[in-house]
């Protein structure tokens, strides 16, 4: 199953360096998302899968599963929140502000 | 010694404070005893019982770098040199410039500048040798750009920069390896380490930097295009830097280390080649000038030139007569420069087509030039200095076949060359003195009406003057008391030469005959020939490459930099993944870090397969929906199936966080792009898809094969064994997880909420802050 | 004492949600933040000079032992650098009221500022794979958030590609610990390292560290991964600009120093022998950039690229000398690339614009801003007797000793060109003819060249007064390749 997951999660980066290589700002917003869950599911197949009860505290189950993975990817998770956020209103910025949504138009090498 | 070198340093920081009287005093005056004091104790070491001392003092000793100064014959000469011109510089300067001018900085750059020759000249510790080296360079700089607001001016100061600069650091590269190979910094442990630096595999490198260094800094051929433009600065300074001493630093690297390299038979092979075109370009081009410094400038480089050639053929007669010339040099040169400075300064102009006549008006500098010229161009008499080192000059070209294994027809060319270089340097002189002082006055040319120069100007360039006929008449005195030390010092053993005026009629004497009476016939036919020049150099000079090069550079520069920073996206993504994707793979090949050998999975379930299958379908599906609100939904679904992944790998905390952080960023996404235009469909030519779906397909894979072999190459066991069991007892808590971000790994807790907490306070300034809506 | 080593850390966070209380009080939060910064600077030295003195400092968080907790690794690099950065963000609170216009000031710049250097002082200190990765996001946001402060237009256009190019690169920062999790379970450096070091570094570990690699170069703006620089620097505000190109760039190298010296360094063959490469090329196209523009502040911002392939270079031929110099440059590097920023909005200031072209003889009206400048290049391109010198011939006299010639060659031949790129503007822009409408405002250039004098003060001092740094630097050498010192203090062995 590891491998399958592997497999998932390649697909999401690739789906999202796909939209990421657009022109639109939105698609390049929804590639990075799609980018960041397949990073967080690398790291929680990373650390086998199904190897035990949750990790809540049970009296009596011996084999959890790997707790750190989570925790780790939890802060990663939120991290990838708040930075997506902003991400977001700067797209939405970009476009109110510059009047185009495509990012092949806002090139320039003009510095002010 | 120490306080010898560093006084006009901290001279030159003080100069901007003295500067305020200038109003009353010039400047000038109040520093004048500074090198004046210095040469006096210099002077104290002169004799026939010189003994080389040392004295040292620590500076960064944990690289081995210190401030020993070595005193020994040459670069007592130098020293001299270096402090006695300097007073006679900066008295003439008193004169020369103007009290509304910026003396200030012209004081501070000469200043820095004495003290970064006696520096180079007394180093011993090859560190700080660079370091002085370098900042003679930029002095020097400094100087050609004194009147940064002429364009000659940025122009000769930008090109000696970069040429000498050039040079330094290829002198720098040499000096590494020096210390490299010798594992010491100081130069005279180095000379005791010969024979290890010359059987050093290293060698070639050695010996290629530094000729690079000193060839660039003595303005030999082909770097010898700085050098005329270096004539923009003031004329003082092309006295002092750009003729006595500064130039003289690369003869002066050379013949430091030439009892090093005297081993090898190569380097005597190339100093004495690139020494004799030198000279001979040198004077064939001088006598083509027409701005009177350009002709002591072309002078200058091949009067180098020569040099070089002598410590090139390495003999104790040559390197003998190379010291000597240095002295001789810097007395007749130094003085024609100040003449010329004079000329210029009171006629206006330096252009030698309009000069004429002026005997009358400036006998004074009409017969301090006599002397300067005719010294030069070797005339023989007993009272010119520039007489005795070009004969030994002569004498030392024919010796040489004897001892070196040289090329036979370099050998067979090289009196001759020496002749023909003499040959024109006699031209160029006589027409200096003739062109200048003689002939018709040319009255409606001169800018202003001629007259002789206070006598205080005068001054300077008559010491000099004396200088060329003392050491004429009494060559024995300072052969004594000077030269012989030094030659010592380069010969590496004693090298006791005498001077004689009459050496009887042996070959060197019919060279210098053949070279004044060739001199004159050539001379007076100058106009006939002078067509020759449109031939040779004609359209071919360095200086054109030079240009060309500085022009490429910026050209090309721009051409490359705009090729490929073209400010999009995607451009630059695609590089960015080529790159690592090429790179990474590889290593991946390289390493054998590809493991398939599938272990320990989990067992494989349907409703696992299911989730994940919608999860592909979904995610490949955003590339094709073009509606916005799909695409937004559609992104949900896979943080859904994220999560509904996470429920069935029993992680419990993550499902239910990326439940809501997917739900709040679907919102927002809605919220941010519900006013922006909706997708359209993929105008992108077939093939810039083409090579999008490689890369993401491509780095897709690579992902996989990556992670895929990382899996299957665990070594160790998770440290997480620790934290399931000390989860409750120690830190009293049942979610584990939940103990590990609070309490195990509180710090990336406490920092994630700073993430958040600066991505808030982001977006409130993106939306509040709207200062230049409609504006720019 | 021991836990004092969290304060660099954790005070300026404190103080950036202080500032961000009070961001329209400019009066308040412009004094709040240039005390703060005073007070914590000094703070910082003592601490520092207690390492040197005492030897590593390790605070294990909360208690837990290594490596279960997150290590805090107070090691004689980490401390010169966190060091070196606020002294050098010092300067800037001096400069930012100056440069900055008071909407930019009072939305929360103070507040963006400690936040940022709260992220690079932990990223230079934790001893903890995943903790690295949450201090880079620390460090990213605030600089998010300095990029567009403003919202100009062009601002926002390049902050998009700055904010997506370091959004990929975190991504694949999680990827890559993810990976190397899998093999070694652990995410400590200490733990890292001996594991690593346990298996010789075989199989697919050589690959993971490359991705890894990858992953600072892109912080690092090595090449060729450095595209997003040159613009995204260029539009910020001066003081901004010169926060970013002084420490971001640099933790990426700090980061590469710090796992190519602990961790992986049992491939150097492979790994190792790349960065050389890329540091070649890395120096040449910087420099290449700095040539092709007559933008002052893109020329300076080229700038930092050839100076990343320096401390590349030194990493990649890692040998004692050589690391001694990586690590010296980069101090050298953060303090004279903020002094030069700093003089370079005051030039633009001065002139009224960023184009070489309409700029001359600023010199004439400015004579202390122009010789800063000059000095200051002279410094970047290495010339004796100041900071760069030191730096540059450790490597390079490392790199001749591993007959690495065309590196070296390189090397030289880009200081040259350097220098030449910085003379440029010093021959067109600051000598010539006055130019007609330069700025009259002496009393603000006068303010922004002032932090400017520091910064170039402390550059010359870590030049000639090199015998007070560079023993240090040597110990910190010594330390990085043998490696034992760090490992032992964090695990207690």
């Amino acid at each position: 199953m590891e491998i399958i997951m592997t497999g998932l999660a390649s697909i999401l980066f690739g789906a999202g360096i796909y939209n990421l290589l657009q022109k639109q700002l939105l698609r390049i917003v929804v590639g990075t998302v799609l980018v960041s869950h397949g990073a967080h599911l690398y790291f929680l197949t990373m650390a086998q899968l199904k190897r035990g009860a949750p990790p809540l505290v049970v009296d009596g189950v011996t084999e959890y599963t790997d707790p750190l993975p989570q925790a780790l990817v939890l802060t990663a998770i939120v991290i990838a929140f708040g930075v997506t956020s902003f991400l977001l209103v700067l797209a939405y910025r970009t476009y109110t502000v510059n009047e185009t949504d495509n990012m092949e138009e806002l090139r320039g090498s003009d510095h002010e | 010694m120490i306080y010898a070198v560093f006084a006009p340093l901290i001279f030159a920081v003080l100069i901007p404070f003295l500067s305020r009287w200038k109003e009353k005093v010039h400047t000038g005056w109040l520093i004048l005893p500074v090198p004046f004091a210095i040469f006096l104790y210099f002077l104290l070491h002169v004799g026939p019982n010189f003994e080389p001392h040392m004295q040292s003092v620590n500076w960064i000793p944990s690289l081995d770098i210190s401030l020993s100064f070595y005193l020994d014959g040459l670069s007592l000469l130098f020293a001299l040199l270096i402090s006695g011109i300097g007073t006679l510089v900066v008295l003439y300067s008193i004169y020369y410039l103007n009290h509304k001018e910026q003396l200030g900085h012209f004081y501070t750059y000469l200043y820095i500048f004495m003290t970064a020759m006696l520096g180079v000249v007394l180093s011993d510790n090859v560190f700080a040798l660079y370091a002085f080296w370098e900042f003679t360079s930029i002095s020097s700089f400094l100087l050609i750009g004194y009147w940064h607001y002429r364009e000659r001016s940025r122009y000769g100061a930008l090109k000696s920069m970069l040429i000498t600069i050039l040079g330094g650091f290829s002198l720098l590269a040499g000096i590494l390896l020096l210390t490299i190979v010798t594992g010491t910094t100081s130069i005279r442990e180095m000379v005791g380490q010969a024979d290890v630096i010359v059987d050093s595999h290293y060698f070639p490198f050695i010996l290629t930097f530094l000729l690079l260094g000193a060839f660039t800094k003595s303005a030999q051929f082909p770097f010898h295009i700085w050098l005329p433009d270096a004539m923009e600065a003031p004329t003082p300074v092309s006295a002092y830097l750009h003729s006595a001493t500064m130039v003289k630093a690369g003869i002066y690297l050379m013949a430091r280390f030439s009892p090093i390299f005297a081993g090898d038979p190569n380097f005597f092979f190339i100093l004495s080649l690139f020494g004799i075109v030198t000279l001979v370009w040198g004077s064939y081009m001088a006598v083509r000038q027409t701005d009177l410094k350009g002709i002591l400038a072309y002078s200058t480089i091949s009067q180098l030139g020569m040099i070089m050639a002598m410590l090139g053929f390495g003999t104790d007669v040559a390197l003998f007569a190379a010291v000597f010339h240095i002295l001789n040099h810097a007395t007749f040169k130094g003085s024609l420069f100040m003449v010329a400075g004079i000329v210029d300064h009171e006629t206006g102009t330096r252009d030698i087509r309009k000069l004429g006549g002026l005997m009358t008006f400036m006998p004074i500098s009409f017969t301090l030039m006599i002397f300067g010229t005719f010294s030069m161009a070797g005339v023989p008499l007993p009272f010119l200095n520039g007489f005795y080192s070009k004969e030994m000059f002569f004498d030392a070209t024919l010796v040489n076949s004897a001892t070196s294994p040289f090329l036979e027809a370099f050998v067979v060319a090289l009196p001759i060359l020496a002749v023909v270089g003499s040959i024109f340097t006699f031209i160029y002189s006589m027409y200096l003195f003739f062109g200048t002082f003689t002939g018709k006055y040319k009255e409606e040319e001169l800018p202003q009406k001629p007259h002789e120069a206070p006598k205080m100007m005068l001054l300077p360039p008559f010491i000099l003057v004396l200088g060329v006929i003392t050491i004429g008449l009494f060559p024995e005195v300072f052969n004594q008391s000077l030269i012989t030390h030094a030659a010592d010092a380069v010969f590496g053993a004693e090298n006791n030469q005498d001077i004689y005026f009459w050496h009887g009629l042996v070959p060197a004497f019919y060279m210098s005959i053949a070279v004044v009476v060739l001199g004159i016939l050539l001379y007076l036919t100058k106009s006939k020939w002078e067509g020759i020049y449109s031939v040779l150099p004609g359209r071919l000079s360095f200086n054109r490459v030079y240009d060309w090069l500085i022009e490429m550079i910026e050209k090309v520069s721009n051409k490359i930099t705009t090729s490929y920073m073209t400010g999009s996206l995607r451009f630059y993504m695609v590089l960015l993944l080529t790159a690592i994707f090429a790179i990474t793979l590889g290593v991946l090949l390289k390493t054998n870090g590809i493991n398939f050998e599938v272990t320990d999975v989990a067992p494989i379930t349907t409703q696992e397969l299911i989730v994940a299958t919608i999860m592909a379908i979904a995610a490949i599906a955003t590339i094709f929906v073009h509606n916005r609100i799909a695409v937004i939904l559609i992104v949900g679904v896979v943080g859904y199936g994220l999560a509904i992944l996470f429920v069935f790998y029993r992680a419990p905390d993550l499902a239910l966080t990326q439940l809501i952080v997917e739900t709040v960023t679907v919102v927002l996404f809605m919220l941010c792009f519900y006013h922006l235009p909706n997708l359209k469909k993929s105008t992108t030519p077939l093939f810039t898809k083409g090579i999008n779906i490689i890369i993401s397909v491509g780095f897709g894979l690579l992902l996989m094969v990556i992670g895929v072999s990382a899996y299957n190459s665990r070594a160790f066991d998770s440290i997480s064994e620790y934290f399931i069991e000390n989860a409750d007892p120690l830190a009293g808590g049942y979610n584990m997880v939940n103990v590990i971000l609070v309490d195990f790994r509180g710090i990336d807790t406490l920092f994630e909420v700073a993430v958040l907490f600066g991505a808030a306070l982001a977006i409130i300034a993106m939306i509040k802050l709207r200062r230049d809506k409609g504006a720019k | 004492m021991n836990n004092l080593i969290f304060l660099p850390i954790v005070l300026p966070l404190i103080a950036s949600v202080v500032a961000a209380f009070f961001p329209k009080k400019l009066n308040i939060s412009r004094r709040f933040a240039q005390i703060t910064s005073v007070l914590l600077t000094i703070m910082t030295a003592a601490l520092t000079w207690h390492v040197f003195m005492n030897g590593t400092i390790v605070v294990q968080s909360g208690g837990w032992d290594a490596p279960f907790g997150i290590s805090i690794v107070g090691d004689g690099l980490s401390m010169l650098l966190v060091l070196t950065t606020y002294i050098v963000s010092t300067a800037a609170v001096f400069y930012a009221p100056s440069a900055l216009d008071k909407q930019q000031e009072s939305f929360y710049f103070y507040a963006f500022y400690f936040l940022l250097i709260s992220g690079v002082a932990g990223a230079f200190m934790t001893g903890d794979l995943f903790n690295l990765f949450v201090f880079f996001e620390v460090l990213l946001i605030a600089s998010y958030g300095l990029i567009v402060l403003g919202n100009g237009k062009i601002q926002l256009r390049e902050s998009m590609k700055y904010v997506l190019f370091n959004l990929f690169s975190s991504m694949l920062f999680v990827v890559s610990i993810a990976f190397i999790y899998a093999v070694t379970g652990t995410v400590n450096f200490a733990q890292l390292a001996e594991r690593v070091e346990f298996v010789e570094q075989q199989g697919i570990l050589s690959t993971l560290a490359i991705v890894l690699f990858f992953v600072f170069a892109v912080k690092a703006a090595i090449f060729p991964l450095y595209y997003w620089l040159p613009n995204s620097y260029v539009v910020p505000n001066a003081v901004v600009s010169a926060l970013f190109g002084a420490l971001l760039t640099k933790v990426g190298v700090y980061s590469i120093l710090r796992v190519f010296t602990l961790i992986f360094v049992h491939d150097t063959g492979v790994t190792h022998q790349i960065f050389i490469y890329l540091a070649m090329f890395t120096m040449l196209f910087g420099v290449i950039g700095a040539l092709s523009t007559n933008n002052v502040k893109l020329i300076i911002t080229y700038n930092i690229i050839p100076a990343v392939g320096f401390m590349l270079m030194g990493i990649g031929l890692y040998s004692e000398e050589a690391i001694a110099g990586s690590v010296y440059y980069l101090m050298h590097d953060m303090v004279i690339k903020g002094a030069l920023f700093f003089l370079i909005g005051a030039l633009i200031v001065a002139a009224g614009t960023k184009d070489l072209r309409q700029m001359s003889g600023v010199i004439q009206k400015f004579p202390l801003l122009g010789w800063l400048f000059f000095i200051a290049s002279l410094i970047l391109a290495g010339v004796p007797p100041f900071s760069g010198f030191i730096g540059k011939i450790l490597l390079l006299r490392s790199g001749l000793a591993q007959e690495e010639f065309l590196l070296v060659i390189v090397a030289l031949i880009s200081s040259l060109l350097i220098l030449f790129s910085m003379m440029r503007i010093f021959i067109r822009g600051f000598w010539g003819e006055l130019m007609e409408n330069i700025s009259d405002d002496r009393k603000r250039v006068r303010n922004l060249t002032i932090p400017g004098v520091i910064l170039v003060s402390i550059s010359i001092f870590l030049g000639v007064g090199a015998e007070a740094v560079y023993p240090h630097v040597e110990t910190i050498a010594n330390m990085l390749v043998d490696r034992t010192d760090y490992i032992s203090s964090v695990l207690k062995e």
